[in-house]
């Protein structure tokens, strides 16, 4: 480190002289604020060349057609929004995917006949993101109140469910794809006979993918949600048990009374957390199938990227739209309480 | 369970039904009660042990499972025969084909590499932001913190496209004005354009781990080693870094974890999955669904190849892990 070569004691440094003593001498003389800038330049630096910049840039992107073709690009404002919106851009979506739902040509109800409905890469990433969520908030619940209990092989037990999390999302995605590969998997006979799953062609089946995507995901990310729960779980006072205890509380009042309501507001930050970063989904989809099968919004961008920029782009800026109103939810929350 | 039986004996003289009078006891009785969760409590680890270890159960049978065996597409156990996937044949051979078919070691290899890097880039510059917004006040704080946490929530796509753009050596022009700023050298396929990009994606958790980690140490040993003369710069370097050491080595297994972990940058900045344009971890693994689409019993056995580093590191620092994972968490 830079402070290494520095002189040890300030008598040696009074003594010394050079461009590094005048450069510490300078740093000194700052003021708080000032010293404060400098040391912020380089996070600044970096993330707005590699966030802000391509942010803005995607921005000024999804108001053109042609970015890629031979002519020049054309400034055309909103009507990449309008057009994704009306449903006019869908013949640039790969392999018969769309943006919103085209509801006339799936004919029957969505629940009974799916149809067109997952093939809209905003409700396949909503409802991705919904059911993992959700799951993952349940058990992650259970697997923080287990953690949260002194016994023994607690460690074995927390490391057991800490791993899926660290594991690589290629191997995640290898895994599931391994498990209901027609000529490897051994899952999907059964799950076929329960309805779940479409019998063959599983992994090319639109909703069986998403389920299967949806299970592996919950699979990988519940560690996360039980840590944060645990975290908040610690933080409840025990006293306050022993109280209840005395008062003559069942376990399930104490939990009902006390638990709950003291940890809802970890659960809370917990599933926005999750919440903004299921909306991302790529990797897995990309692995385990297709991304024209599961066609998430991040899918959609990275597909269209090289044929259609424009288009790339607005998906790009509409997930982020999503995910910003949803940030705004936390920032606000923040912003309350003050940092 | 013991409680069942126990009670199954208790009742032979009565006329109730077993389970009545067993939920009886368990209602009346608080020791038998207590019982009770705890077997729940036995019932439940279980589970969860049994659902987060089966999938690497199931990678290994995979890849010790001769191909041609996998192929038959049978599991069925050999008495019962229900289907449920069990090690037909034992051929640990895979694990040295792995690197065989491949190079695949030059892959783990290159993701050690950007891993590496983007570690000491990210700890180095976030330990200077995490100084500053954990120690020091100054107006602007709060926005700035938005600001980082901001960078935080979008999605890697808002980012892509500009960035591949750059990464290809096509000039830098500025949003909305359409000036030329300069024309970047061509990063595609080599490690700047994951780096890059993974140090700003990762930065703002280590910001939020250590500014927690610095803001709890006290201000009186920062002083004392002001008033022996130090500067501030070494005071950061000499005194709080060290002290906050469980932070910034926190800090530093989330952010290496996450980047071996990465896939959309990783997948897309090397153009071909080859080693030589320094794709990673990913490029290998998916270069055998590519070229030796049958060999299954490859795609596991590398698979365990590659988690197995990351088993070692999350066993060896377990505790950095839940502690980071709750500090960034409730801080950001």
């Amino acid at each position: 480190m830079s402070t290494e070569q520095e002189p040890d004691t300030a008598t040696q440094e009074s003594q010394r002289s050079g461009p590094l003593v005048a450069v510490t001498r300078w740093l000194e003389n700052l003021g708080e604020t000032a010293f404060a800038y400098l040391l912020l330049t380089p996070v600044f630096v970096i993330l707005g060349a590699i966030a802000l910049y391509p942010l803005l840039r995607t921005l000024e992107l999804s108001m053109y057609i042609n970015v890629l073709g031979t002519g020049d690009p054309e400034f055309v404002g909103l009507q990449n929004y309008i057009d994704m919106f009306t449903g006019a851009r869908d013949p640039d979506f790969p392999g018969s995917t769309t943006f919103l739902p085209d509801i006339a040509t799936s004919s029957s109800f969505p629940f009974v006949h799916v149809g067109g409905w997952f093939r809209s890469a905003l409700v396949v990433t909503l409802v991705f993101t919904v059911v993992s969520v959700f799951f993952e908030t349940l058990i992650g619940f259970g697997q923080a109140l287990i953690l949260d209990q002194e016994f023994r092989g607690r460690r074995l037990v927390r490391v057991a469910i800490i791993i899926p999390w660290a594991v690589p999302l290629v191997i995640q995605g290898m895994i599931f794809y391994l498990m209901f590969h027609p000529s490897t998997g051994f899952l999907t006979e059964y799950l076929a006979n329960l309805g779940l799953l479409a019998p063959t062609n599983t992994l090319n089946d639109p909703l069986s993918a998403l389920i299967i995507v949806t299970v592996a995901d919950i699979w990988k990310t519940t560690a996360f949600m039980a840590l944060l729960i645990l975290a908040g779980l610690q933080s409840v006072d025990r006293s306050l048990y022993d109280v209840a205890k005395v008062a003559g509380a069942s376990r399930w009042q104490q939990f009902k009374l006390i638990t709950l309501p003291l940890v809802l507001p970890a659960v809370a930050i917990a599933v926005l957390f999750r919440t903004i970063d299921a909306m991302r989904v790529y990797g897995l989809i990309d692995i385990a199938s297709s991304c024209t099968v599961v066609p998430s919004l991040s899918c959609m961008v990275v597909e269209t990227f090289n044929t259609n920029r424009g288009l790339a782009s607005a998906i790009a800026f509409v997930t982020a739209g999503i995910i910003g109103i949803l940030a705004m939810v936390v920032i606000y929350r923040q912003y309350k309480e003050g940092f | 369970m013991a409680t069942t039986t126990e009670q199954q004996s208790d009742s032979s003289d009565s006329e109730n039904g077993i389970l009545a009078q067993w939920t009886q006891g368990v209602i009346g009785d608080d020791e038998k009660r207590s019982r009770l969760y705890r077997a729940l409590f036995y019932v439940a680890c279980g589970f969860f042990l049994v659902t987060t270890l089966f999938p690497f159960y199931w990678l290994l049978v995979l890849a010790l499972t001769p191909n041609s065996q996998i192929l038959t597409g049978d599991w069925s156990l050999p008495v019962i025969g229900l289907e449920f996937p069990h090690p037909q044949g034992f051929n640990p051979q895979a694990f040295v084909e792995v690197f065989q078919q491949i190079p695949f070691h030059l892959y783990v290899f290159n993701s050690f590499v950007l891993a590496t890097i983007t570690t000491i880039i990210v700890l180095l510059v976030a330990s200077l932001a995490g100084y500053v917004f954990g120690r020091l006040e100054f107006p602007g704080k709060g926005p700035l913190m938005l600001a980082v946490l901001m960078v935080s929530y979008f999605p890697p796509a808002a980012f892509l496209i500009p960035l591949f753009d750059a990464f290809l050596g096509n000039a830098v022009v500025i949003p909305f004005l359409g000036i030329e700023l300069f024309q970047p050298p061509r990063l595609v396929n080599t490690p700047g354009s994951m780096i890059l990009p993974f140090s700003a994606l990762f930065m703002p958790l280590a910001i939020f781990i250590l500014t927690t980690f610095y803001a709890q140490i006290p201000d009186g040993l920062e002083d004392a080693a002001r008033v022996e003369g130090t500067t501030r710069l070494g005071a950061l370097f000499r005194v709080i870094m060290p002290l906050s050491a469980p932070g910034v080595a926190t800090a530093a297994v989330l952010t290496f974890i996450a980047v071996y972990n990465e896939y959309f940058f990783s997948s897309i900045m090397a153009l071909e999955n080859v080693p030589e344009n320094w794709s990673p971890l990913v490029g290998g693994i998916l270069s055998y669904q590519d070229q030796y689409t049958t060999d299954f019993n490859l795609m596991a056995a590398a698979s365990i190849v590659g988690v197995i580093p990351i088993l070692i590191l999350v066993v060896v620092a377990q505790e950095r892990i839940v502690s980071g994972l709750t500090a960034g968490g409730l801080k950001e």
